[in-house]
């Protein structure tokens, strides 16, 4: 009955938890490598660039 | 066809290389060198601003994709509740700080950018005297105060909201690299209001709005691979380097801010 009453704290709640986590598990090469669905967002972000230039040489 | 002119995109991007890896800088930094070279102030404050609007977005979702912050909109956790604080107190004192531009409230600038450099320079201080400071609990009431504080600032149009807000972050407790990532996505929202009300306050007012986008592909372009970059960067490089360098620029912020007004 005792266990009732504690809450356990959910560790994405803590401020900075998930980098804190990475520097203390990972070394700095471990850091280094981007994964494949991360690449894929970088180049969809130039793909955002692009559209963004396009925008603008057809408003400006 | 657009003008992309070299030297802005450099600058563009070392700033904002600065401004999402150090949480500070874009503005403060590039507005003083672009009027130094004889652009006019509606070349460089409304361009800025829908520039960091889209970096500091680009910025915030990159750094949530490495890691350095952890985000969450359905259930708010406490990264994203401190980040729209420090974007609604951002918000709220850019409407003021445009209302007071166009009613043309009189204000003795020099004053209180002179206290904004001061007041800087301090935290930059303050930041490198407690680098080896053992007690980093979160302290929400100091992060509170300091936001209203950064709030003040840019309300009375006196700048440095990025390095105010994001030293009291550090002052508060928060990991360097949670706050640079926080900072750039709250100056990404607050970024979009102040655009937004360059547009609409002079409709309101009956004004015929002369914003100049010439400068726009120039800092768009330099800005937007900085902060594609800079979130990588923060990941790789380790949080004690960024302990040291954080601070380190916030007080060269506040000297070149003072030079600036009173040497240069």
């Amino acid at each position: 009955m005792e266990n009732e009453n504690v809450t356990i704290k959910n560790p994405l709640d803590e401020i900075g938890y998930k980098a804190k986590m990475l520097d203390s598990q990972m070394t700095i090469t471990q850091r280094m490598k981007i994964k494949k669905q991360s690449i894929k967002k970088i180049i969809g972000a130039l793909g955002f660039y692009l559209a963004m230039m396009l925008i603008f040489s057809a408003v400006i | 066809m657009l003008e992309l002119i070299p030297f802005v995109v450099v600058l563009a991007f070392l700033f904002e290389t600065m401004d999402s890896s150090a949480g500070m800088g874009f503005g403060t930094g590039l507005t003083p060198l672009l009027l130094l070279i004889g652009y006019e102030p509606l070349q460089i404050v409304p361009i800025l601003l829908i520039s960091e609007a889209i970096t500091g977005f680009t910025s915030g979702f990159f750094h949530h994709e490495f890691e350095n912050v952890q985000f969450t909109f359905k259930k708010k956790n406490k990264e994203t509740r401190i980040m729209l604080m420090i974007a609604g107190i951002g918000c709220v004192a850019i409407l003021i700080s445009v209302f007071i531009t166009y009613f043309a409230i009189k204000i003795d600038k020099n004053t209180i950018k002179t206290y904004v450099a001061i007041l800087v320079l301090v935290m930059g201080f303050i930041g490198m005297l407690n680098l080896k400071a053992k007690d980093r609990s979160y302290k929400p009431k100091v992060l509170t105060a300091f936001s209203a504080l950064a709030g003040f600032n840019k309300g009375i149009g006196a700048g440095g909201y990025g390095p105010v807000v994001m030293m009291g972050q550090i002052f508060s407790g928060i990991y360097e690299k949670t706050a640079t990532a926080i900072v750039s996505l709250s100056e990404g929202i607050v970024s979009v209001v102040g655009f937004g009300s360059f547009l609409i306050v002079p409709l309101l007012m009956g004004q015929e709005n002369s914003i100049d986008f010439v400068l726009l592909p120039s800092i768009f372009t330099g800005g937007f691979i900085a902060a594609l970059i800079s979130p990588y960067m923060v990941r790789v490089i380790p949080n004690k380097i960024w302990r040291v360098v954080i601070p380190v620029y916030a007080l060269s912020i506040g000297v070149y801010l003072l030079l600036k007004m009173y040497v240069l």
